[in-house]
């Protein structure tokens, strides 16, 4: 359902203000998101000066610099540092990306974090995630074939593999899925742009004998049309992804598709 | 535990752009023209009863309020025609870079304005 504002004690609160200590001229103010689950208080943007003259340029660097050296006891998710991983996925300037892969540069004015949007939170900037795991596996993302041989592997033609570019570089880090508005109003039936660039992504290989099978399957009223191309998915791709494009090609297929 | 966890927060928050702007108003022109097409249809239907029923409408909509919902019922039909035009190039499956998508929205969002704009002349007897 559609709900505009958020819950009764989810509403966010004034936090803490962290003055600079170091003296530096060349200060930016950033608000992050803080909860802390031990406490049973609401949910606060504590605010934090941070001499950029010492910082490196991208808005995990930021993060980094607050917990190292000012506040050990923000959390956050980060792992490779290189836009691979997906872990650092959170809400900056108002749009969702890797905190690794977006440079700070890119906001105007203070910096606000948040978490990935409409999600539970567990603590400060970490969302569970779960009920999208869930949704992926619903898709069964692996290979599904007829084929008897285990010792062959299954030939395809390089035209049949470039179906797959953009859709197997996904890494899952749920920023386009928890950016779309659809996914806020209806994530328990909606599968959301990441799960469906990735059950696109098994319809159109072509080495999978169960193509009939999963078009059908997501098929649904709720579980593929709540899609109406607001497209906030395929700006939000921090990996130049287009989950819209792939929601498309799957309504097409269903559309000329004799099921 | 779990219940006590807050939402993070969504739709305060997020940042619009052209595509969102024109999505959400796609929905709003949507249900301000059904809402017009029962009113018209009622006018029409009232047409059949008589002189004077009309006249009473007349006069309603030429007064400041009524212009202006008719100049508006004009915005919100370009903006719903030109929107679903829009979305039935998407449809096909085309038109899904940014880039395309920014060029495409302004174009709806502009249009609506343009169309507006000739139709109030054609009503003027201007064109």
């Amino acid at each position: 359902m559609v709900q505009i504002n958020l819950p009764k004690g989810s509403e966010v609160q004034k936090g803490n203000y962290f003055k600079d200590k170091t003296g530096s001229k060349n200060i930016k103010k950033v608000n992050v998101y803080r909860w802390d689950p031990s406490s049973g208080d609401n949910p606060r943007i504590d605010t934090y000066e941070v001499d950029m003259d010492s910082c490196p340029s991208k808005v995990l660097d930021i993060l980094n610099k607050i917990k190292n050296e000012i506040d050990p006891t923000l959390a956050y998710r980060r792992s490779c540092a290189h836009g691979v991983c997906g872990s650092c996925a959170m809400n900056m300037g108002g749009k969702n990306g890797l905190a690794c892969t977006k440079p700070h540069s890119e906001i105007d004015g203070d910096i606000d974090i948040y978490p990935l949007p409409h999600l539970k939170v567990k603590k400060d900037l970490i969302g569970d995630l779960d009920g999208l795991y869930r949704q992926y596996k619903s898709i069964e993302p692996w290979l599904k074939t007829n084929s008897k041989s285990d010792s062959m592997e299954i030939i395809q033609s390089k035209k049949d593999r470039e179906k797959l570019d953009g859709a197997y570089e996904c890494i899952m880090c749920a920023c386009c899925s928890t950016s779309c508005p659809s996914y806020w109003w209806n994530g328990d039936k909606y599968l959301g742009p990441a799960v469906l660039l990735q059950a696109y992504r098994w319809i159109v290989d072509s080495r999978d004998d169960e193509r009939q099978a999963r078009l059908k399957k997501v098929a649904d009223e709720l579980k593929l049309y709540r899609c109406h191309t607001i497209l906030n998915c395929t700006s939000a791709c921090p990996k130049g992804l287009n989950p819209a494009k792939a929601i498309a090609e799957i309504k097409k297929m269903l559309a000329t598709a004799n099921i | 535990m779990e219940n006590k966890r807050p939402l993070s927060p969504h739709i305060q928050i997020y940042k619009w752009h052209i595509s969102s702007l024109v999505s959400i108003s796609h929905r709003i022109t949507g249900i301000i023209n059904i809402i017009g097409i029962t009113f018209i249809c009622l006018w029409a239907t009232l047409l059949l009863l008589g002189e004077s029923n009309y006249l009473v409408i007349n006069s309603f909509l030429n007064t400041l309020i009524g212009k202006f919902i008719i100049l508006g019922l004009t915005w919100s039909f370009s903006f719903q025609a030109l929107s679903e035009i829009r979305h039935l190039i998407m449809d096909l499956g085309y038109g899904f870079q940014i880039q395309i998508t920014k060029i495409t929205g302004l174009l709806v969002i502009f249009g609506s304005i343009i169309f507006t704009v000739i139709f109030y002349f054609i009503g003027k007897n201007l064109i």
